[in-house]
């Protein structure tokens, strides 16, 4: 109850100073092109890789990432990218 | 750039091994997964130093598949110092060469002899040796201009070590009599004048009238009738005459009459002095032609490299058609005499007419003359000899 309050909060506090949200609310950015690429920020690990599924760990929970031949092109500390053909994007 | 590896990593939780890997500020990229337990990744040099501990802890071997990158090419360089030093040699050599001047190109020179204006140019700091990074160019090139008055205009270009020199040549004006001077007016050439403009002077001959070379067209000693004063002036005139120009051209009958039909092919072979080689061979699909052997020297210095290319152009000819020999032959014949016409004739000259004169002689040749009238100023200035 307190918790969701406190997003509440947070959430008109970000809209009106225009702070970006995923900072300010601690939540995944994802952002594609087509559905060859895939960008996500503020990531919290992977949990399975394989080329036709990539589950990746983040604060609103898994994210889960069906597609043909995907790579990892790029990992760094909060940031993976994926590139392949992608099918697939669930929040599980 | 800064070099990197490709690994191959084998275990059973390779996700564990990315996220640590990942969480330790190591920075992976290109990751593909082959099968459950292997997968490959590359990973920097520095990156890859820091892996031990990962390893251990998520139990999975890594093998170095390639290297990449800057270090480790030079890294192969470390055993062979002398490939470098020949390298570095080779570069510092070729940078070298090529801040000189090798040759010097002439363009556009007719009448100017181009070793006056290499001389000048020689003078001036552009010969085949020079170095080429501390000349001034345009100042060079307006030096030439004040130093040889024959030229209108310079422009040198550096292209390479090859310093192209265009010129353009003045026409050098006939050599002008000062007005103060009192002349003559005598005519250049023979001829029929068509009309004429006196100035000043005296004129002695009328439209119509048949001149000589050298014959007094305007004096330019006016008697004044009355009190047979004399005065002496610059004559001054434009003398239009018809003149004549002839040319022969002579083409035996046993010699071949062919037409080229316009139809060529090329070969080309170097000629490295002992052996020739073929540097372009095209089939010749032609039954009759002629062949033109032209030599083009490879570089274009003379004789230093004696490397030649020769190019020889196959043109395709016809013969003439049955009972047509003796209009070829007068065609060729004519053709001979026009250009040694022509060739007579200066430039501002402008051909009126022309006629044709055969001369035969029975199955031996045809001697063709050609005649060309023109029209144009045969007034020369003469200055008035005082004795």
């Amino acid at each position: 109850m307190r918790k969701r309050k406190l997003d509440e909060v947070k959430t008109t506090v970000s809209e009106m100073l225009e702070l970006p949200k995923e900072i300010t609310l601690n939540l995944p950015k994802i952002s594609m092109i087509g559905n060859i690429q895939m960008l996500v920020e503020n990531h919290k690990g992977i949990i399975e890789y394989t080329p036709q599924r990539i589950r990746l760990n983040s604060t609103i929970g898994v994210i889960r990432v069906q597609g043909v031949n995907m790579n990892l092109k790029n990992i760094a500390v909060d940031d993976i990218m994926i590139t392949g053909e992608i099918k697939l994007v669930e929040f599980l | 750039m800064f070099g990197y590896l490709v690994i191959r990593v084998e275990g059973l939780s390779l996700e564990r091994f990315i996220n640590l890997t990942v969480s330790k500020g190591i920075y992976l990229w290109d990751i593909k997964r082959y099968s459950y337990t292997a997968l490959t990744a590359c990973i920097t040099i520095k990156g890859f130093k820091k892996l031990k501990k990962i390893v251990r802890t998520a139990r999975c071997r890594v093998r170095i598949l390639d290297k990449r990158g800057l270090p480790f090419i030079l890294a192969r360089f470390k055993h062979r110092k002398m490939l470098v030093v020949g390298m570095t040699v080779f570069f510092i050599i070729v940078y070298g060469l090529s801040s000189f001047i090798w040759t010097v190109d002439i363009e556009g020179a007719v009448k100017v002899p181009e070793e006056k204006i290499l001389q000048i140019l020689e003078k001036h700091g552009i010969k085949p040796g020079a170095y080429k990074r501390n000349l001034d160019i345009s100042a060079i090139a307006n030096w030439v201009v004040i130093d040889m008055p024959e030229l209108w205009w310079v422009s040198i270009e550096l292209r390479g070590t090859k310093a192209l020199v265009r010129v353009v040549e003045t026409n050098a004006p006939p050599p002008m009599i000062d007005r103060s001077i009192p002349c003559d007016i005598v005519a250049a050439r023979d001829g029929i004048i068509h009309e004429m403009v006196v100035l000043e002077g005296e004129p002695l001959v009328r439209v119509g009238d048949t001149v000589r070379k050298g014959q007094l067209l305007v004096s330019g000693i006016i008697e004044d009738q009355e009190t047979h004063d004399v005065r002496y002036v610059h004559a001054m005139a434009q003398i239009n005459a018809r003149t004549w120009y002839e040319g022969t051209g002579i083409w035996e009958f046993d010699k071949p009459v062919t037409k080229r039909t316009g139809r060529k092919a090329v070969q080309k072979y170097l000629d490295l002095g002992k052996w020739v080689i073929e540097y372009q061979k095209e089939d010749i699909p032609f039954k009759k032609y002629e062949v033109v052997e032209k030599r083009v020297p490879f570089f274009d210095q003379r004789g230093l490299i004696p490397i030649t290319m020769i190019v020889r152009e196959y043109y395709e000819v016809e013969e003439p058609q049955k009972g047509t020999e003796l209009q070829a032959i007068k065609e060729k014949a004519h053709d001979i005499a026009y250009e040694n016409a022509r060739r007579t004739i200066p430039e501002h000259v402008k051909i009126i007419d022309k006629r044709v004169k055969y001369d035969m002689i029975e199955g031996k040749e045809v001697k063709a003359t050609v005649y060309i009238e023109a029209i144009e100023d045969i007034a020369q200035q003469q200055r008035i000899i005082f004795n």
